[in-house]
């Protein structure tokens, strides 16, 4: 033990003791009580008379539940699809926010704006956004009513812009497709030729019926899943894309100069750039946003929390949420055993699903 | 010499502290209650108690419910706290709950007479009485006087029973400026219908009774606004409660309770509204009671260990003067039987009162069940919303939807 003389000896004491406040933190608020549910979930209790032991019964209990099979179905596909979703996504807006663009950093800031928003407010907002009669719906209405006008602006855009690039390069220029300049032209043009369009009366809004989707208090599956958590997956994704941007952005900053260049030297196009150097120099920062991704999405909360007032239970319920339910919102006296069960099973599921993605997706080590 | 001073001032601050001991005692209650009963304890409890007693009001943001049992289970809950009668059954069986019935025998301001019978009954369990009603409330028939006399259709009335009552609701419909009821798929505005319709509150074999044609039937009338369209939800109206939707106009029938009576009176003052009862079925009318009460945790547990002064505090908060107080700026109907004949329910004097008096009398009327699921608990209402839901958008018929939520339940019951 030679080695705990010392000056090292003085460095572990000192380094215990700047560690000690936040031990005393993980101790208190997580190994207690990790350990103390993990306690409860073998047995019976509802606070208030003392723990019953019964052994593995609440485990036993859980799979025959309806609720929890619903939860629990709910839970691993908001997982997956919110999860493939949002990286693509991230993804592709931290590359097209690392060009050299005008106003990057404003657009940085104002693509990073809803995941600052407190989930509940944004939760809350959402839920009148998607009434019957809110701004969602308000917005399905407009787009079907003045789609001959969406359509006759693309149609002009295009036809115009084919027209400027196949005369530049008939001169002898190199042009490429989506040219700045003659977009700018084309788009303006565009949308001068629709509104002239539609001012004499040769397109004309259509008068159909306000949409009527009921997004959040009905029952009704769309594929397999109901509509309600649909309709929070959006939100989700929405919210959580921009962290998960921040993370590539900063992943994107290491990819090392001299690849590209000598990708560039090798003629390589943007396109077999970005599939053949940035994603794969990307991998350790794909793997962290995946992981993460995933610990979250199966640990989903308080957006089923704040719909679960105006949809209907079996159609927000996840794992999450039915611990919470057990111990508060069925009625009679809180269900401890059986919420405490609940949660470490969701603990364990999500360990198992982050080691599977580990072994079978993409791994940490970088190419 | 100087610290011959220190020394005896310190000593005398010091005893001087052991003195008067302060005693404190809590009440918790919601937070929307903190400028009423705040005033009520500065005007009419502080003053007939010890100079060394404080009475502090903490009001409670979270579910009050919730926040009471964890507040019991981890033996730290306040001196006084509500106790709603939704819920009463299921906090009392925690076996930490003060029962008051020794209290009552020996208080010479508080006696079981005094008390509203229905009253105390909502709140005895196994015999015992847990809590002291503070107030109560009841479902009425609110109705904009102006909206009725611009379509010239009369106004509803204690005769009317559900068909003649839609039928003015129809005509009573004018979109685009307002409709003619603002209805939620609430349990709690159906089920004192389907009662009176003769669904009884579980078959006699203790099954859902959900599928039984009177059941089915009472789902089918109160879905006829919406699914005939002369009726539209508080979210289709774009406000949060149909309440809100009679305040600003939008609809020219609701059906709430006395809760009603404050926000009408601050967003609509002049409005010219009137009440009555809910129509009748077969000469029968149901109705739910609302109340909540003071009660007090046991004496293991009870913070400020003066049993004896939180009794007192509660005879306090439930004597004719506070019951006075809190009549006259219209929250709810007092608890005190004598409060009857306070001249604002004897004879009132403007729509408020009116409505007060209405809220009253519908509460004595045959047919009004305290608000209470017990022993089935919340699964009983839960059922039943989801399957009002599906009716009012369409999703289901009422028939269907009720005997899916009589499967729900039974599935429940049986675990």
């Amino acid at each position: 033990m030679s080695w705990l003389r010392g000056p090292r000896r003085n460095e572990l004491f000192w380094a215990f003791l700047f560690l000690l406040p936040l031990l005393w933190t993980l101790g208190v608020a997580f190994a207690y009580a990790f350990f103390r549910a993990l306690w409860w979930s073998f047995c019976d209790y509802d606070l208030f008379a003392s723990p019953k032991f019964v052994g593995l019964a609440n485990y036993a209990k859980l799979f025959a539940d309806l609720h929890f099979l619903k939860a629990l179905f709910h839970s691993l596909s908001f997982a997956v699809i919110v999860t493939f979703t949002q990286t693509f996504l991230a993804l592709l807006l931290a590359i097209a926010l690392n060009q050299k663009i005008r106003g990057l950093t404003f657009f940085r800031a104002a693509f990073y704006t809803p995941s600052i928003l407190s989930s509940v407010i944004v939760g809350l907002i959402f839920i009148w956004f998607t009434y019957r009669r809110g701004v969602v719906n308000f917005l399905l209405t407009v787009a079907r009513n003045y789609y001959p006008y969406f359509l006759s602006f693309l149609g002009l855009v295009i036809v115009m812009q084919s027209t400027l690039v196949l005369w530049g390069r008939k001169r002898g220029f190199p042009v490429r497709a989506f040219d700045p300049v003659y977009l700018w032209i084309s788009l303006f043009v565009g949308g001068v030729g629709a509104f002239f369009l539609g001012h004499f009366r040769l397109i004309q809004p259509k008068s159909m019926p306000p949409v009527d989707i009921i997004w959040l208090e009905t029952a009704e599956k769309f594929l397999g899943i109901p509509r309600p958590l649909w309709a929070i997956m959006a939100l989700n994704i929405g919210t959580t894309v921009p962290t998960m941007m921040l993370f590539f952005l900063a992943g994107l900053q290491d990819v090392p100069r001299e690849l590209y260049e000598v990708a560039e030297l090798d003629g390589a196009s943007w396109w077999a750039k970005l599939w053949y150097v940035t994603i794969p120099a990307l991998r350790p920062v794909m793997f962290l946003v995946i992981t993460l991704g995933l610990i979250g999405t199966l640990q989903m909360f308080d957006q089923a929390a704040i719909t679960s007032g105006v949809a209907p239970l079996d159609s927000v319920i996840t794992l999450a949420y039915y611990v919470y339910w057990n111990m508060f919102g069925a009625g009679g006296l809180p269900r401890v055993g059986m919420a405490a069960a609940a949660a470490i099973f969701l603990a364990v599921l999500t360990l198992v699903v982050v080691l599977i993605q580990r072994r079978v997706g993409i791994g940490e080590k970088a190419w | 010499m100087k610290r011959l001073i220190l020394l005896v001032v310190s000593a005398v601050l010091a005893f001087s502290a052991f003195g008067q001991e302060k005693i404190i005692i809590r009440i918790a209650g919601h937070s929307v209650d903190k400028p009423v009963k705040e005033a009520l304890i500065r005007d009419v409890v502080a003053p007939k108690l010890p100079p060394n007693v404080e009475v502090v009001f903490e009001p409670v943001v979270d579910d009050y419910k919730q926040w009471l049992l964890t507040m019991l289970a981890a033996g730290t809950p306040p001196d006084i706290f509500y106790v709603d009668v939704y819920w009463a059954e299921e906090v009392v069986k925690t076996g930490r709950v003060r029962a008051l019935d020794e209290f009552l025998a020996k208080s010479e301001i508080l006696k079981k007479e005094d008390l509203i019978p229905v009253l105390v009954d909502a709140f005895t369990v196994d015999g015992k009485l847990y809590a002291i009603s503070k107030d109560f409330n009841s479902l009425v028939v609110f109705f904009n006087k102006d909206m009725f006399d611009a379509k010239g259709v009369p106004y509803p009335s204690a005769d009317d029973d559900w068909f003649t009552f839609w039928d003015k609701v129809r005509r009573v419909h004018n979109p685009p400026e307002w409709v003619g009821i603002c209805l939620n798929p609430d349990f709690a505005r159906f089920l004192p219908f389907a009662f009176a319709a003769g669904m009884p509150f579980l078959n006699p074999d203790g099954t859902a009774p959900f599928a039984r044609p009177e059941a089915i039937a009472a789902a089918e009338w109160f879905s006829a606004p919406i699914r005939a369209g002369f009726g539209a939800t508080a979210a289709d109206l774009g406000v949060g409660w149909p309440g809100a939707a009679f305040v600003e106009e939008k609809a020219a029938v609701v059906i709430e309770g006395g809760w009603l009576i404050p926000p009408i009176r601050e967003g609509a003052p002049l409005m010219k509204f009137g009440t009555t009862f809910l129509p009748t079925f077969g000469g029968r009318r149901g109705n739910y009671l609302f109340t909540v009460g003071y009660g007090m945790p046991v004496d293991e547990i009870l913070p400020s260990k003066r049993p004896d002064l939180v009794w007192k505090v509660i005879e306090l908060l439930t004597s004719p003067e506070a019951q006075s107080y809190i009549l006259s700026i219209g929250h709810a109907i007092p608890s005190r039987a004598a409060l009857l004949s306070h001249p604002v329910l004897a004879s009132p004097a403007d729509p408020f009162q009116e409505a007060m008096r209405t809220v009253f009398i519908a509460t004595g009327l045959p047919g009004t069940v305290p608000f209470s699921f017990a022993p089935v608990g919340s699964i009983y209402h839960v059922a039943v919303a989801e399957a009002l839901t599906k009716i009012f958008t369409g999703e289901l018929s009422p028939a269907a939807a009720m005997q899916e939520a009589a499967k729900k339940l039974n599935a429940e019951l049986k675990r």
